[in-house]
């Protein structure tokens, strides 16, 4: 890429083209002006209401272990109500301008009724619930036992931005390579909710086989109920009481899309706005498309490339097979990473200093997940402008699974090749 | 809001709003639908601080960074990089007299960028602003602004080529 080359006659050329084909762009502008003063009211009213009801008007998303996703997609932060978040369908309870008329609030124990009526005949104890004018969420769980074996079953419910990465999260199915899971299936409901359902496990390890399954459904005004359902009597640290847990996917479907849970959705209080936008301040990175392109183009020949990850920032990774079966290797690319020097750099360590001045570790060992039999291969580079580019191979295709093959389809000099080649520093995003 | 004030927005909001939905076509690569909700948003934020934008030396120059970050904000949240490039959103009809293909071909090369390189390519190109200009609106430093550019640069070059030239020749 010519990086210091300057063509003043392309940008004044492009300057051009863009005012020619942005001028081509028409809306219809009263629209326009009369959706922003909607949205203009409903902020203000939402801040007005948020004044009132103080700490009832706290971010209401993501709390308690319960409602955070096995593979860690716990949507913290999401309390902006953004471009995409607006969107307020019928059952939105955002007074639409002025009187903000409280919702009548749902309590646990109403939740726990509903969610009695809607379970197959059976035993419930255990109870524990939150209504919603809780400030943690509402929230229901008991251990249910249809006569086949006690399981734990929780739900939840949330208000989230519609359209938002948490949205996604809750919707799409998690990548195989980080979460195993023996099923996943995501269908898209009248209305234009999503609904996934996820048959996993507790420990994404599986040193326990605790099988988790869980029931996400989102609206399309950003009602978020949440099942989970396991083979145990508890979450954690309870015996395995049952092959499966209680409820089927059809069960499942019945429980989560139950209008009773949208109902109670609607009485949570409304969460206070963030009044800005959050101003781009989050530190460079480098985007992962551009890391597994670059990464593809530096592999060994021979290896053909048969998985690649989603997007990300600063990480990506491959599947490769050389003939001999799947490798997973994958890299992380960390700008400013000099405070890490001395911790993984320096004595003892066994870095090695290259002329052009980049510091190399390579390591071999069992896989960073309690072994298994898996093999990791990993080099270590530090640039001396602080750019560091880690890259391991493992012996498996994933790595949670188990080993495909005795050895990583990469060897140590390999990856070392490709963690201190130039490309990465063409990467790097900006010097801050 | 005081009546003088409303009016002053109705009236501000009126005549921003065309060129605020063309910044954001080309900041969405052609996404008009989003183009369209980041333009409400927008105007929502500017209705509710009024008071202080209307102080502002410049309310057009603000309601671009507004948008600007708006739109950074709702890729964030969105936590994908980049947008698929295979896919190209709906793009509206376009008017009478237009070169369909280039504006294509242009719309179609900014959806290959990032979204923050895009966004340095609009400041830069479209509004006009200089590179400590377009670091303050999307606060980032200078250098990361040129950077950006150079990096959008040079990927444009790479994709549009000859064409551009044509088309701005003609």
């Amino acid at each position: 890429m010519p990086v210091e080359h300057r063509d003043d006659q392309f940008e004044d050329r492009l300057g051009a083209a863009l005012r020619s084909a942005g001028g081509t762009f028409d809306a219809d502008r009263t629209a326009l002006v009369a959706g922003g003063e909607t949205r203009g009211r409903r902020l203000r009213t939402r801040r007005r209401t948020a004044v009132v009801s103080g700490a009832a008007a706290i971010a209401l998303v993501g709390v308690g272990g319960a409602l955070v996703t096995p593979w860690g997609g716990d949507g913290t932060g999401q309390r902006a109500v953004g471009a995409g978040g607006t969107t307020v369908g019928p059952g939105d309870a955002s007074p639409s301008a002025g009187a903000a008329t409280a919702p009548v609030p749902v309590s646990g124990a109403q939740l726990l009724n509903t969610l009695k009526e809607l379970l197959p005949s059976g035993k419930l104890s255990e109870q524990k619930s939150r209504g919603t004018a809780s400030k943690k969420g509402p929230y229901a769980y008991a251990v249910f036992d249809d006569g086949k074996g006690a399981a734990a079953l929780s739900l939840s419910l949330h208000r989230i931005v519609p359209g938002s990465g948490q949205a996604r999260q809750a919707t799409e199915c998690p990548d195989k390579a980080f979460v195993p899971y023996d099923d996943c299936v995501t269908s898209p409901l009248p209305g234009g909710a999503l609904l996934r359902i996820v048959k996993g496990y507790e420990y994404p390890d599986r040193r326990v086989d605790t099988k988790l399954w869980t029931a996400d459904l989102v609206t399309a005004a950003g009602a978020y109920v949440s099942v989970m359902e396991w083979n145990a009597a508890a979450e954690k640290d309870a015996p395995v009481s049952r092959p499966e847990p209680p409820l089927n996917s059809a069960q499942l479907k019945t429980l989560v899309a139950d209008p009773a849970w949208l109902r109670a959705v609607n009485a949570i209080p409304a969460s206070a706005t963030v009044e800005t936008p959050p101003v781009a301040s989050a530190p460079e990175e480098v985007e992962s498309d551009d890391i597994v392109t670059a990464l593809t183009g530096l592999l060994p020949r021979g290896l053909s490339v048969v998985g690649k990850s989603k997007p990300d920032t600063g990480f990506g990774y491959v599947v490769v097979d050389d003939g001999k079966g799947k490798s997973f290797v994958q890299i992380n690319v960390q700008p400013n990473s000099q405070d890490l020097e001395k911790e993984l750099f320096g004595e003892g360590s066994g870095a090695v200093t290259r002329p052009d001045g980049i510091k190399v570790v390579v390591r071999q060992g069992p896989g960073d997940d309690k072994g298994k039999g898996l093999v990791m291969r990993t080099a270590d580079a530090l640039w001396p402008d602080g750019l560091r580019v880690v890259v391991s191979a493992f012996n498996s295709a994933s790595q949670i699974t188990g080993p495909t093959r005795a050895n990583p389809a990469l060897t140590l000099d390999q990856l070392k090749t490709i963690a201190t080649d130039s490309r990465w520093q063409q990467l790097q995003p900006v010097p801050n | 809001m005081r009546r003088v004030r409303a009016d002053e927005y109705a009236e501000f909001a009126a005549a921003r709003a065309g060129h605020l939905y063309r910044s954001a076509c080309l900041l969405t690569a052609g996404d008009t639908y989003l183009a369209e909700d980041l333009v409400q948003e927008t105007l929502g934020r500017l209705y509710v601080h009024w008071g202080r934008v209307s102080r502002a030396s410049n309310p057009a120059g603000y309601a671009q960074t507004v948008l600007t970050r708006t739109f950074l904000a709702h890729q964030r949240r969105r936590s994908s990089t980049e947008r698929a490039t295979a896919v190209l959103p709906d793009v509206a009809v376009p008017s009478a007299g237009a070169d369909v293909t280039m504006r294509l071909t242009l719309v179609e090369a900014l959806a290959q960028l990032a979204p923050k390189d895009r966004a340095v390519v609009v400041l830069r190109y479209w509004e006009d602003r200089s590179i400590e200009e377009t670091a303050g609106a999307m606060n980032v430093s200078s250098a990361a602004v040129r950077t950006r550019c150079v990096r959008a640069l040079a990927r444009l070059r790479a994709l549009l080529g000859e064409e551009l030239g044509e088309y701005a020749a003609h």
